[in-house]
């Protein structure tokens, strides 16, 4: 298999993972905190573009076959309870592990590749005893939105653009605004970003 | 702001950087069919020491594969990838520690860091695990795709993060006592 797609697509990934601060344990913990929305913004910024990319795509014939992510309901929730539990303590999520450790950052490099490991060989030693069971409880597949409610994709990736747009709004000039805003500095680099690029 | 100028930035707006990662997402679905991932890597490694400890394990033998696999290459340019920025921006620096809060929080110990990095980080992959994807895989990827789970995950994620955060960073009752431990 070619080595080269996947590490060019990681270095990109790398790229804008630290350029967004997600390699620093604080922007991590503190979107927990409400004290800085920086995660936010970028997960939901990378979900809107996503799914108006793919939607484009798809609507062109370009997209033949795009992987959707099971839904499996309780193992979803129940695995996103404890996984958020995991990022407010110790700061970051797999990904971020390898963006901060190219930061420089022992504490990722050492314990955290460690540990990560540990935990997907424990998965697996768990798996024939945990999985039969997670599947059998609101297993719906690889299903999407659109499918699942009967309207077009469209509609779907429209709805999630106007309620992203708005709790931008809200971020930015609204009541949502964190009171004490830790990255002033990204602030600034955004004003500056946004002046010239758009 | 220049194009170099941009490269040389220790930070992008957040806005700027999510619309990139979007468009990376987006790439690596539609050419290539493979969700982004980071938690991936991992399990696809897991199978050196896991078929050790659990040789008849059906697990390693039929649906977790071994080996240098898309996942693996992903990660390993994702660590240069952050690398390059790091150099461009003048902010790489070998550290033991966070730069900032932790301490403020939990005190100067680095044994103690690494250790709740340790625990923390084993909790974040094997709960991946359980969720069937991480932030990378799940959140974004399968949001993008508009897969209900991923929506799911993404409620989950701060519904366990917010409490704990909380929790980990709560007042101290008589002021000046020091950080919560």
């Amino acid at each position: 298999m070619s080595a080269l797609a996947p590490v060019c697509l990681g270095v990109a990934f790398g790229w804008v993972l630290h350029k967004a601060g997600m390699g620093r344990y604080d922007v991590i913990v503190n979107v927990f905190r409400f004290k800085d929305l920086t995660v936010l913004k970028f997960l939901l910024s990378a979900l809107l573009t996503g799914m108006l990319g793919l939607q484009l795509l798809g609507a062109l014939q370009l997209a033949p076959h795009v992987p959707v992510a099971p839904t499996l309901l309780l193992g979803n929730l129940l695995g996103g309870l404890v996984f958020g539990v995991g990022m407010a303590t110790a700061g970051f999520c797999p990904g971020t592990v390898a963006a901060g450790a190219g930061e420089g950052r022992l504490d990722y490099l050492v314990p955290g590749s460690l540990g990560l490991y540990t935990g997907a060989v424990a998965f697996g030693l768990l798996y024939p005893s945990v999985f039969p069971w997670l599947a059998k409880h609101g297993n719906l597949g690889e299903v999407t939105l659109p499918a699942l409610m009967q309207v077009d994709g469209w509609l779907v990736v429209l709805m999630f653009w106007e309620l992203g747009l708005m709790l931008f709004y809200l971020i930015e000039r609204g009541p949502l605004r964190p009171p004490s805003d830790d990255a002033s500095h990204t602030h600034a680099a955004s004003a500056s970003l946004r002046g010239s690029a758009r | 702001m220049t194009p170099v100028q941009a490269l040389r930035a220790e930070r992008w707006s957040p806005y700027a950087a999510g619309a990139g990662l979007g468009v990376i997402a987006t790439l690596s679905m539609a050419l290539f069919g493979k969700r982004l991932s980071g938690a991936g890597a991992y399990q696809h490694l897991s199978g050196c020491v896991g078929r050790a400890l659990a040789p008849h394990s059906l697990y390693w033998k039929y649906v977790m594969p071994t080996g240098m696999t898309w996942e693996l290459w992903l990660l390993g340019g994702t660590f240069l990838g952050a690398l390059a920025s790091a150099l461009a921006s003048g902010q790489f620096r070998w550290r033991l520690m966070p730069d900032r809060q932790w301490e403020q929080a939990f005190g100067p110990s680095v044994t103690k860091r690494w250790l709740v990095v340790l625990v923390g980080t084993a909790l974040i992959e094997l709960s991946a695990g359980i969720a069937g994807g991480c932030t990378a895989s799940l959140a974004v990827s399968g949001g993008a795709a508009l897969a209900p789970g991923a929506f799911l995950f993404m409620a989950g994620m701060f519904g366990g993060g917010i409490p704990t955060a909380r929790f980990l960073y709560r007042k101290p009752r008589n002021a000046g006592a020091g950080a919560p431990s």
